[in-house]
């Protein structure tokens, strides 16, 4: 029986959202222990690192065209429906430049990366897993706003978006360092490349995150 | 005279079947946000909705079914008592006809749209169109464009004071239970003005409009007080949480809603058998024949059956398909369709409940209240009254010439 009262009533864009969210969360835990593989002495777990990263995030692909699949045209819903779809591809591109840094290390995987610069690249895995995990916690607090629509509970939101812009510019000046100390290495030109390509790629993880941070914040605007 | 106590027993068997019908399909209705939040069981639904169908129909309920009898098709029709016959239970047959096929294909058809267009077809086939008063079946269309957006307008505006006065403060549980006599005194001062306005039961009591408004706004503010108090003395203990008061004014609100719904749709089981009844038993129907009591309550009894035995179904698929809707929100629903349902109701519209509920959630959906609603039904069912109607009263006039020529 298909009621006209229950028709009315689609899956809500939101547990999508929060569910690819956690999905990105999971992946960056993952890939930290990659990142960490890959810099320690004997490193055999990597493929394996980089496989789970892939799964997920063909997994999480699922979930983000279940989101653009379920929305019907004519679907109410609390945000513009175009904020939202540009929010979860922000979200997406978190978790595909942390596949695009793993497949990147995998092109060229000996001799790893330079005994120098070891602390500086985990220092910058540290700084783009931090806005990571903050996205997943952006989405629920966000959620609790649309409930409740409450001038304390934007502020909530707004201060998660204020730590991601914080965390990104952290990031870029981790990115800095190690691109920096590469140049002045005396070291194999596809070494600097290598290095070079990688730390971009890695921090361009967290300016992606902090997009997804500014697409929330047009969502929870008055 | 056998045939004619054949007829009224068809018309009797048929007459149920719709009013089991409507039982069946639009309990989800009054039900749906309470069972969707969480706020009742799916047992306890199925009962209250069933006695409180029982209830609205019978007590409240009269007005309309005289209105679908003799407001849209003139009373000349009825003046030959076995053409009449035969029309009232080709038009009852039609509709059913009309609701098992939706209900076997699954399309949004609504029972008040079905008999509606039942009734024009068999006053057509009498007299012709000209019997057809047109500027009522207007009134009743104009009606069914107005239940849903009157019951948007006002669960959009409803919902908004909701997060203005409670939800966006710094502590809703506490604005949410300053507010609570506010909510449930307005939902039963309605209750209590439609009881007293145009029932037997208002009748009898004989009070004058003002006398009856002072009494309801005196009975509203009080009851909401009380429950305020008992609000107050049940929630203490809990976490206090804002949603909570809300899930208790809910069940209030449900009940509010099967009333309602038993008052409106009771009508359309029970108009035509009506007729059927009157003719059988005095051979005629005089203008103002009002319709007998047990009438009313055999159909609240039909509605509370098809509640029993399909409600658990429903409510099941409910349970799992809404889950977005909360407490505030179930109550704003509720609020703007049974508010709807019941001001049409006295004005004797045969409106559609489910419209107006449909009209309630958009109303909160368009106040960015819920996290996702599908706003395109509303075209499906506009597609479904253009289809309806016409396809009732067509029915009905085949089984019509049928049945003349048989009888």
């Amino acid at each position: 029986m298909r009621l006209p009262f229950l028709s009315m009533f689609v899956t809500s864009p939101f547990d999508g959202l929060q569910e690819h969210a956690e999905k990105v969360k999971e992946c960056a835990w993952t890939f930290q222990q990659a990142m960490e593989c890959y810099v320690a002495e004997r490193c055999r777990r990597f493929a394996e690192l980089r496989n789970e990263v892939t799964q997920m995030e063909s997994d999480a692909d699922v979930v983000k065209r279940r989101i653009r699949g379920h929305l019907p045209k004519g679907t109410l819903l609390p945000v513009d429906k175009f904020q939202l779809f540009r929010y979860l591809r922000e979200q997406d591109s978190v978790l595909d430049t942390v596949e695009d840094a793993l497949d990147w290390i995998s092109y060229r995987e000996q001799p790893g990366i330079p005994k120098e610069l070891e602390k500086d690249l985990l220092l910058l895995v540290d700084s783009v897993v931090d806005p990571i995990e903050e996205l997943s916690k952006m989405v629920a607090e966000a959620r609790k706003y649309f409930k409740n629509y409450s001038e304390k509970q934007r502020k909530v939101v707004k201060d998660i978006i204020t730590t991601l812009r914080q965390q990104e510019h952290d990031a870029d000046k981790a990115e800095d360092v190690l691109k920096r100390k590469v140049f002045a290495l005396d070291t194999l030109p596809t070494t600097v490349f290598h290095t070079v390509r990688l730390a971009e790629t890695i921090g361009a993880i967290a300016d992606h995150a902090q997009n997804a941070g500014d697409m929330m914040r047009a969502m929870v605007a008055k | 005279m056998l045939p004619e106590y054949g007829i009224l027993i068809v018309g009797y068997l048929v007459g149920f079947y719709m009013a089991w019908n409507i039982g069946a399909n639009d309990v989800a209705n009054s039900m749906a946000s309470a069972v969707g939040a969480k706020a009742i069981t799916i047992r306890q639904a199925i009962f209250i909705a069933g006695i409180l169908n029982i209830v609205g129909a019978t007590f409240i309920g009269s007005h309309v079914t005289n209105t679908i009898r003799k407001g849209i098709v003139s009373i000349e029709v009825l003046s030959d008592p076995h053409t009449a016959l035969i029309g009232a239970l080709s038009a009852l047959l039609a509709a059913a006809l009309w609701v098992s096929f939706a209900t076997f294909k699954s399309l949004p058809v609504s029972t008040t749209h079905s008999i509606v267009g039942a009734m024009i077809g068999f006053g057509v086939m009498t007299g012709g169109l000209s019997v057809i008063n047109w500027a009522k079946l207007g009134a009743v269309v104009a009606s069914w464009v107005i239940s849903p957006v009157f019951s948007l307008v006002i669960a959009f505006l409803l919902f908004k004071f909701i997060v203005k006065v409670v939800l966006s403060k710094d502590d809703p549980f506490e604005w949410g239970l300053k507010f609570s006599p506010l909510f449930i005194g307005s939902t039963l001062f309605v209750v209590v003005l439609s009881f007293l306005f145009k029932t037997p039961l208002g009748k009898t009591l004989a009070l004058g409009n003002i006398t009856a408004i002072v009494f309801a706004l005196f009975s509203a503010a009080t009851l909401g007080y009380f429950g305020k108090y008992l609000l107050t003395r049940i929630l203490s203990r809990h976490q206090a949480r804002v949603e909570e008061i809300f899930r208790r004014i809910q069940i209030g609100t449900s009940c509010y809603v099967a009333l309602a719904q038993g008052a409106n749709d009771v009508a359309n089981a029970i108009g035509p058998l009506a007729v059927i009844y009157f003719l059988v038993k005095s051979g005629q129907v005089g203008a103002t024949v009002p319709v007998p009591l047990f009438l009313l309550f055999f159909g609240g009894i039909g509605i509370a059956c098809g509640i029993a035995m399909a409600g658990h179904r429903v409510m099941k698929t409910i349970g799992t398909k809404i889950t977005t809707l909360n407490n505030s929100r179930g109550f704003a629903v509720d609020f703007s369709a049974a508010t709807t349902v019941l001001i049409a109701s006295k004005m004797g519209l045969p409106v559609s409940t489910t419209h107006a509920a449909v009209g309630g959630v958009l109303g909160v959906g368009i106040a960015r209240g819920l996290e996702a609603v599908n706003f395109r039904i509303v075209f499906q069912i506009m597609i479904y009254w253009v289809l309806t109607v016409p396809a009732a009263a067509l029915t009905s006039m085949a089984i019509f010439s049928i049945l003349r020529t048989i009888l």
